[in-house]
């Protein structure tokens, strides 16, 4: 059946309409200082509830899901935004300490401080 | 009074201030297509367009734009002359350099269907909600005829 409604949207679940699957890469920047990496995400509509971070060694992984639906009864009669989901897979190759992550999100801006692992940290070597 | 002599306008005088190349036009375009493409790669920060929603129903419209990380403060919204004014203010900073980026963008009210006093704005989770609510003119009406 979802095959069908796939293939011909008309015959999907109406009431299912609103979560499409579809996902989309929010914007994001990369700063980087000798200690740490900070990413900085746009997640407009995005509330601290469908938020989903993960770090790992080998990436770190964004799922966001929009907390405003569409009330009942309204009609788009303008649209510049997608209804999706917002995923961001960033790949850093151990370069990160997966327990030093600190992350806040406020007025619909992620901002995450992930501090390098100590191999990546500048070492400053005594000279005798 | 001074007799200038007449010349037959031709195409190529006509054309001057355009006569760098006949491609002008062209390039333009292709340029404007290109940076339209590639404004998405813009930094998150410093983008200046942002989006948004309309949305309607029986008794109000109401406009969702996606602003996050502005200051809320900063955040106008002005009703004039049929046109709903939306401007904010972002100030984004690398290490001690602060840079402030405006945001503005308008939308077409055709004027008479808003209450314009009762118009009310919220912000929240980066996204401005504003709410038009309609005058009973404007208000979808049903009537019930009889049919005698």
């Amino acid at each position: 059946m979802s095959l069908i409604s796939s293939l011909i949207p008309a015959l999907a679940d109406k009431t299912a309409a609103a979560d499409t699957g579809l996902k989309v890469a929010p914007r994001y920047e990369i700063n980087e200082t000798p200690e740490s990496f900070s990413l900085l995400v746009h997640l407009p509509g995005v509330s601290k509830d469908g938020l989903e971070l993960n770090v790992d060694q080998a990436e770190v992984r964004l799922n966001a899901r929009l907390a405003w639906r569409k009330p009942e009864g309204w009609t788009a009669l303008h649209r510049e935004t997608p209804d999706a989901t917002y995923e961001l897979v960033l790949a850093h190759e151990s370069a990160v300490d997966a327990d030093k992550v600190q992350a806040e999100l406020r007025d619909g801006v992620l901002r995450v401080t992930l501090s390098k692992t100590a191999a990546l940290k500048p070492r400053k070597i005594a000279v005798d | 009074m001074r007799i200038i002599r007449y010349t037959q306008p031709s195409g190529r005088t006509y054309c001057a201030p355009l006569a760098r190349s006949p491609w002008t036009g062209l390039e333009a375009e292709v340029n404007r297509l290109f940076e339209a493409a590639l404004s998405d790669t813009a930094p998150a920060e410093t983008a200046v367009r942002f989006p948004l929603d309309i949305y309607e129903d029986a008794h109000l419209t109401t406009v969702r734009a996606e602003l996050p990380g502005v200051d809320r403060a900063a955040i106008s919204v002005e009703l004039a002359d049929g046109t709903l004014q939306i401007g904010a203010k972002r100030v984004h900073k690398t290490g001690d350099r602060e840079e402030t980026v405006e945001l503005r963008r308008s939308v077409r009210v055709p004027e008479g269907t808003v209450q314009a006093d009762k118009i009310s704005a919220a912000y929240e989770n980066g996204v401005l909600t504003v709410t038009l609510p309609k005058r009973e003119e404007a208000k979808p009406r049903k009537v019930t005829v009889a049919v005698a």
